[in-house]
């Protein structure tokens, strides 16, 4: 099996995944998420690191039909069926691609306010991979 | 140096379960073979690459190798080309520029994939790893998800409709009726395509491909020998290719694929045509909301009114500009690496005026191109063609 994140590697970005943190470009000042040797925009390699807040809006999104997501999300999709997924624009000015949860499908429109939560990703070799979602952030419009 | 199209040759595109990676290259190599008018001894080809992404088949190292050794061709100098679905374009393009180059005479071009071998589990693995794994197929979507989210996006940002999106298989359909390569020869109406069951909203099972088996192959020379193979060489006019962020977060704009944008105008100049010039095309349509973005990234209408085109009708085979006469990827099939010289074959084709079936045949067209995407916009390579003189 191919296309798999070993746990060291996937170890290595837990503090992306678990605290939102993620390099600003000390030349260019643009945000990397995520984080990356060479900056996105400028490709000079000197970051400073700093926590986000975990809001965002809804770029674009789907609803993922039952089977239809990767196999890794398979125990996933047998317990809730479909599954959200959004591209995020953060407050910060990146965009991420992350789960929706916790919400109704048929309320998401491209706009929607959102914050980020922690939650499992994903079972491998019988550790769980955890890292951000989000949902409906209901104090904002 | 101007390099030129002397052979083609493709397999049916479909489920061939029966038919193993080896056979499958065969044929559509004899198929070329045939097609060079006044004969080529296959030892004059000197450089060979092969596209594909290596799904099943069952070779994964050292497969262009292999398939040469299956086609009489053991020895010769031969090259594996993955760039995802893009792998046979490029494919093309390394010959292109091997020919240019003035290092050989006769280069062949080709790409194969073998899907249905697969279980389907391993298929949709295989599907998903094209885009960036780590990030966005680990978060939870493969490629119909993401070509979703484009199509939201272009419906929220120009007011696509959904209707206009799926119109695309549905053109494409009628098209591959008339294909006896094709793989879904039968048509489909709209309301049925917009009914199907949902794979990714807004994204039915009818704006995707399917899985598909299929070889095709492509044998280029320099274009002041072409004549003692054929009387009918197609020309290569231009050549472009690009990349992009394979990530689609990573991307400022998500309504049409930059790495696509740069491939064509890089192909137009060199052409010294531009979108107004061509008179068919073979694109990309993975997902049907693909087409309608390539035909703002190829420049045949402004951006954000691709959806117009399939509304009034501007690309259907009776239109001013045909596009995937073939029935594209969505019908005539998309075996992952055939898919690019797939394309070539039928433009080839379509400029020689020999197009099998004569309802297809797009008459008068002299300057083709193809445009061949791979992942959701992480390559991208197109080419432009002109017509025997």
């Amino acid at each position: 099996m191919s296309s798999y994140v070993s746990l060291p590697i996937f170890a290595s970005t837990l503090r992306e995944r678990y605290r939102l943190e993620e390099p600003r470009c000390r030349s260019c000042g643009t945000l990397n998420v995520p984080a990356r040797m060479a900056c996105i925009e400028c490709g000079r390699g000197d970051f400073d690191w700093e926590k986000l807040t975990g809001r965002g809006r809804v770029f674009t999104y789907t609803v993922i039909a039952r089977g239809g997501a990767p196999t890794e999300f398979d125990e996933q999709q047998i317990m809730s069926g479909s599954l959200v997924v959004a591209i995020v624009e953060l407050e910060e000015g990146a965009k991420v691609v992350a789960q929706l949860t916790d919400c109704d499908p048929e309320e998401v429109r491209v706009g929607s306010p959102l914050k980020a939560v922690f939650r499992k990703l994903y079972d491998q070799e019988g550790v769980v991979r955890y890292g951000y979602k989000f949902v409906m952030d209901e104090e904002r419009e | 140096m101007e390099v030129a199209v002397i052979g083609v040759g493709q397999t049916s595109f479909g489920t061939f379960p029966k038919k193993s990676l080896k056979a499958l290259f065969f044929e559509a190599f004899q198929e070329a073979l045939r097609d060079v008018e006044k004969g080529l001894d296959p030892k004059e080809i000197e450089e060979a690459w092969i596209g594909t992404l290596s799904t099943g088949g069952g070779q994964l190292g050292n497969q262009a190798a292999l398939l040469c050794e299956t086609v009489g061709l053991a020895g010769v100098s031969a090259h594996h080309v993955e760039n995802a679905c893009a792998s046979g374009g490029f494919a093309f393009r390394n010959a292109v520029m091997a020919i240019r180059s003035g290092r050989c005479r006769v280069a062949m071009a080709a790409g194969i994939e073998k899907m249905t071998d697969l279980p389907r589990e391993r298929n949709r693995l295989w599907l998903g790893v094209s885009g960036d794994v780590e990030w966005e197929r680990l978060a939870g979507t493969n490629f119909p998800g993401i070509y979703a989210m484009l199509a939201r996006r272009h419906m929220y940002e120009h007011g696509t409709l959904k209707e206009w999106i799926t119109g695309v298989a549905v053109k494409n359909h009628a098209n591959a009726v008339h294909n006896p390569k094709a793989q879904f020869r039968f048509p489909i109406d709209l309301e049925r395509a917009m009914r199907a069951p949902m794979l990714a909203d807004p994204l039915t099972v009818f704006d995707a491909c399917g899985i598909t088996d299929g070889a095709a192959v492509a044998i280029v020379c320099r274009a002041d020998e072409a004549r003692r193979y054929t009387d009918r060489p197609v020309m290569v006019m231009g050549s472009g290719a690009a990349t992009d962020y394979l990530a689609i977060h990573d991307r400022k704009d998500l309504t049409g694929l930059l790495a696509a944008r740069k491939a064509a105008a890089q192909a137009y100049k060199e052409a010294g045509v531009g979108p107004k010039d061509i008179q068919v095309a073979e694109v990309h349509d993975c997902f049907t909301i693909a087409e309608i973005m390539a035909y703002e990234d190829l420049g045949f209408c402004e951006d954000g009114q691709g959806g117009f085109l399939i509304r009034d009708g501007l690309t259907k085979l009776d239109g001013p500009i045909p596009v995937n006469p073939s029935g594209g990827l969505k019908a005539k099939g998309h075996p992952i690496g055939a898919t690019g010289i797939g394309q070539i074959c039928e433009i080839v084709h379509q400029l020689r005026g020999d197009v099998q079936e004569p309802i297809r045949q797009v008459k008068g067209a002299r300057i083709g191109l193809t445009h061949n995407v791979g992942g959701s916009g992480g390559t991208a390579v197109v080419h432009i063609f002109r017509s025997p003189e």
